[in-house]
């Protein structure tokens, strides 16, 4: 545990929080419907774990009737920020914000250890830095070295947790993205508007495959794609760690950025981006000279499923996928930017493709960014409980959205011995497009 | 309370099953009962009987209160430990021991979810009918200690009128069994009818048998819509009157309404003033015959429009509107009080009209809801727990509303229980002498009074 922590100045901080801002700490009245779909609560069973306790526990701290201790502390951090609550609660509560503005008010009112300074303040601003950071992992990969000491569990010895980021690590591409493709990409056919393309950091440096399927079926869907080299990250891990400085920082320059560039949209594939970039309108909201740029940039914003569920016309060719699928809902997509409609109304356009849902919608994988690192036990937990609502579908393909769940379900079917193809939904409606053309 | 007694108890137990810092006594604190907040000394997670045993006898040596906690959805502080000792939690008992589909009747612990249940034995084609708000995450114990109610109360009758069999700890440690399987069971005094409703301060619950019923084979769902709410509670004892039972029958104010459609989005009117939820249930032919008399009596009172729900997903949407109505009104104002009257069906409008008038002479938000088919109200007061002036008028316009629910023959509570919310008012119904009898029943089994303390009886000052 770290020290420096000074129960009296986060009392502070957090007594001049506008809990007006948050559905109002007061309108919870411990209603319990919250209950049910906290992942936390369901693998715990306490109302420590739970977003009521959260609120009541806050809203003690706010009133001087607990102090802010290390435990209190912990509690925050214990929450994923998958909003499931805020999707649950009629009475309007923002369970999930108020945890992450509580990180903010803790984070300010203590001593930040280097290594996180390192990542959020420098690390995170540059996607070549990141890539750089990642290449000794990539040496590992291609050398050899990685199937060797996984044959001999060598890393147990070491480190258990060690062996387990090691499994979690997905193979890296041998470029990122943002370096294999020009800057704009012209549309397939009658150009019907430009699109910029936000990049985001795991999706350009891990899964830079996916990345470039998603640019086929914007340009295929009759969009020129715009892919802006200097974009920094969304910020989403500066807001779950409770950092805001360069937060602000980044995304201004991302708003530049896009605004510079001229398009129509920004359509991102990865559901945390997504859901950060709407976000922006309401972190300038009372910043007047910039209020209006961001409220105009996030009104552009669209995850792919979004923008293509709104932009394919009926005639559009689609080659069959005869496999069952389900489709993993990222918080960040449904919980986040509240969109349950339009992958499946995409999925269910694929000839011959057997979608199921999945019993438990919209719970979380546990990945919750780096929360499988942080709180393994508890992840692992969760993931399991995802893991055996999959089995029950009895689907062969497991398709989502977001970056950390692709790496969790397959750190998950890896584990568990599932067969399962788990893949982003880009790919799967490339597949299909391209499979359409041969055939139509 | 001191360390040793925490320790001591997590010897005993395990400490796994023990919770004592600050965070987690603050966080047993309190149920859904506004206003309401005590904290216990300790959490006990009991996993089985042996663990609900080994409290006991603890708190017995200790000479320690025992509060015996579900989910904690309750809204009359029936789990908050009034007086501290320790909260005895029985989520974890979650197990569904046996459905036994031949016979119709189901072996539950206490800590089953009320929904999973009923999702259980509908797949079987049976069915448990008490369906409370907080279905989704109240557990069978709680909705036993509380005999709850729900939305189909007015044809299929309450959580007590399914209980057969109850398996109990009293609160020395030692344990009973109340009830068989049998449908015809005069054996006795009916103890199993007795524990049903009693919030904890008998007893603590470890197995519960449940009596089922054949699942309905179809229903019709209808939106009514009004102009005026006096309209709308005629309505009610006109289907009544005309001899139909509704499996449900659902009033909801304007203020309700809204706050509902905030939430939900499925396209409430937002002018009306207000609305019935009517189901009925069972054979297709009854239905269809009852959906007519349903229809007629609508007209009768001026409807505005009646609608039917057209598929399952539209009936099931308007019933989850309808379960959120209590959370959803909290979304207007910081504080929210509700109460639980319930009155002779004849005497709804009377009752209604009273409502209103009260709300505007105190000059508070009153949004009204309920299960009008049994009479059941819940007049819910939107007010700010900060002004303490407006919170003394809602006070003083509930006590109104509870003397005028009495005088009309009803009562101050239809499903809630009585807990700390309702033991001031508990004498002015029942009279002093049931009071009495209540208390030396109390005392037979629980002499120094230490299950769940401070409830059903008025605190003596």
């Amino acid at each position: 545990m770290r020290k420096h922590l000074n129960p009296d100045d986060i009392a502070l901080a957090l007594s001049t929080l506008d809990v007006h801002d948050y559905g109002d700490v007061l309108q919870c009245m411990r209603c319990g419907l919250c209950l049910p779909t906290c992942p936390t609560y369901r693998t715990d069973g306490v109302e420590t774990q739970s977003p009521r306790g959260r609120v009541a526990l806050i809203k003690a701290v706010i009133d001087g009737k607990m102090k802010a201790s290390e435990e209190f502390v912990d509690h925050i951090y214990h929450c994923l920020d998958c909003r499931n609550c805020q999707t649950v609660c009629p009475a309007g509560v923002r369970a999930g914000e108020l945890v992450l503005e509580a990180r903010y008010r803790i984070e300010e009112n203590r001593t930040q250890p280097l290594i996180k300074k390192f990542l959020l303040n420098y690390a995170i601003l540059d996607q070549k830095r990141l890539a750089k950071l990642l290449a000794p992992l990539k040496i590992y990969q291609i050398s050899g070295l990685q199937a060797l000491v996984r044959k001999y569990d060598i890393l147990k010895l070491i480190s258990d947790d060690l062996q387990f980021m090691e499994a979690l690590s997905p193979k890296l591409p041998a470029h990122p993205l943002s370096e294999q493709i020009p800057e704009e990409i012209p549309a397939l056919g009658v150009e019907r508007g430009r699109v910029g393309f936000f990049l985001g950091c795991a999706m350009n440096l891990i899964f830079a495959d996916t990345s470039r399927a998603t640019i086929d079926n914007l340009n295929r869907a009759g969009f020129r794609v715009i892919v802006p080299k200097e974009i920094q990250c969304c910020g989403t891990p500066n807001i779950a760690e409770g950092e805001r400085k360069i937060y602000r920082e980044m995304a201004e320059n991302t708003i530049r950025i896009f605004a510079d560039r001229r398009v129509d949209y920004v359509v991102t594939d990865c559901a945390a981006c997504g859901s950060e970039l709407k976000t922006y309108r309401e972190i300038f909201r009372k910043n007047p000279t910039f209020s209006g740029k961001a409220e105009e940039f996030s009104n552009k914003v669209r995850d792919v499923s979004e923008f293509l569920d709104s932009v394919w016309t009926p005639d559009i060719k689609l080659g069959p996928a005869p496999e069952i699928a389900c489709f993993h809902d990222p918080c960040h997509l449904r919980h986040g930017q509240k969109l349950t409609s339009p992958q499946r109304n995409l999925l269910n356009r694929i000839p011959q493709l057997d979608y199921r849902e999945l019993p438990d919608e919209g719970q979380c994988c546990g990945s919750a960014g780096i929360y499988n690192i942080t709180h393994r036990n508890r992840s692992m937990k969760i993931l399991q409980s995802k893991i055996e609502a999959i089995e029950k579908t009895k689907a062969q393909t497991v398709i989502s959205s977001n970056p950390g769940c692709l790496m969790q379900l397959s750190y998950g079917a890896a584990h568990w011995n599932k067969a399962w193809n788990i893949v982003h939904i880009s790919e799967v409606l490339n597949r299909s497009l391209r499979a359409g053309e041969k055939t139509g | 309370m001191n360390k040793t007694f925490t320790s001591r108890l997590e010897e005993l137990l395990g400490s796994r099953k023990v919770l004592s810092s600050e965070s987690e006594l603050l966080c047993y604190s309190y149920d859904a009962t506004p206003l309401t907040s005590f904290k216990p000394d300790a959490i006990v997670r009991a996993y089985n009987e042996e663990d609900i045993q080994k409290v006991l006898e603890f708190a017995t040596q200790e000479n320690i209160p025992v509060t015996t906690r579900g989910s904690g959805t309750g809204l009359s502080g029936g789990s908050v430990p009034v007086k501290g000792g320790i909260v005895l939690v029985t989520t974890a008992m979650n197990k569904i021991v046996e459905i036994d589909s031949e016979d119709l009747s189901v072996t539950v612990e206490p800590g089953v979810i009320t929904a999973n249940l009923h999702s259980a034995v509908e797949a079987l084609d049976l069915f448990y009918p008490p369906d409370p708000g907080s279905m989704k995450i109240s557990t069978i114990g709680g909705n036993v200690a509380e005999n709850a109610g729900g939305l189909r109360g007015l044809k299929y009758g309450i959580t007590g009128d399914y209980v057969m069999s109850i398996d109990t700890f009293l609160v020395d440690g030692s344990k009973v069994r109340y009830g068989t399987k049998c449908v015809k069971d005069v054996a006795g005094y009916n103890m199993t009818k007795f524990l049903v409703g009693t919030e904890g301060t008998i007893g603590v619950f470890s197995k519960i048998v449940l009596k089922l019923v054949p699942k309905p084979k179809t229903k019709k769902t209808f939106l009514a819509l009004y102009d005026d709410v006096i309209d709308a509670a005629r309505t009610v004892s006109t289907i009544i009157s005309r001899k139909v039972i509704p499996s449900t029958l659902e009033l909801m104010d304007q203020s309700t309404v809204n706050c509902v459609e905030d939430y939900s989005q499925i396209g409430l009117p937002r002018d009306v003033a207000a609305l019935l939820l009517i189901e009925t249930d069972g054979h297709p032919a009854v239905v269809a015959e009852e959906a007519n008399v349903i229809e007629e009596a609508c007209k009768a009172n001026n409807v505005r429009t009646l609608k039917m729900a057209r598929s399952k997903q539209e009936s099931d949407e308007l019933f989850t509107a309808r379960r959120m109505a209590l959370s959803a009104l909290a979304r207007s104002k910081p504080t929210t009080i509700l109460e639980d009257i319930t009155v002779p069906r004849p005497a709804i409008p009377e009752m209604m009209a009273l409502i209103r008038e009260v709300a505007g002479k105190f000059k508070i938000l009153i949004g009204t809801f309920g299960h009008a088919g049994d009479g059941n109200l819940h007049p819910t007061c939107l007010t700010d727990e900060r002004d303490l002036d407006e919170i003394h008028r809602v006070h003083e316009a509930y006590e109104i509303i509870f003397d005028k629910a009495i005088s009309l023959g009803g009562t101050i509570s239809g499903e809630h229980g009585t807990g700390i919310a309702k033991s001031k008012y508990l004498p002015r119904m029942v009279g002093p002498k049931a009071i009495e009898l209540m208390r030396r029943i109390k005392a037979c089994f629980d002499p120094t009074g230490r299950l769940n303390p401070g409830k059903i009886f008025p605190i003596e000052r």
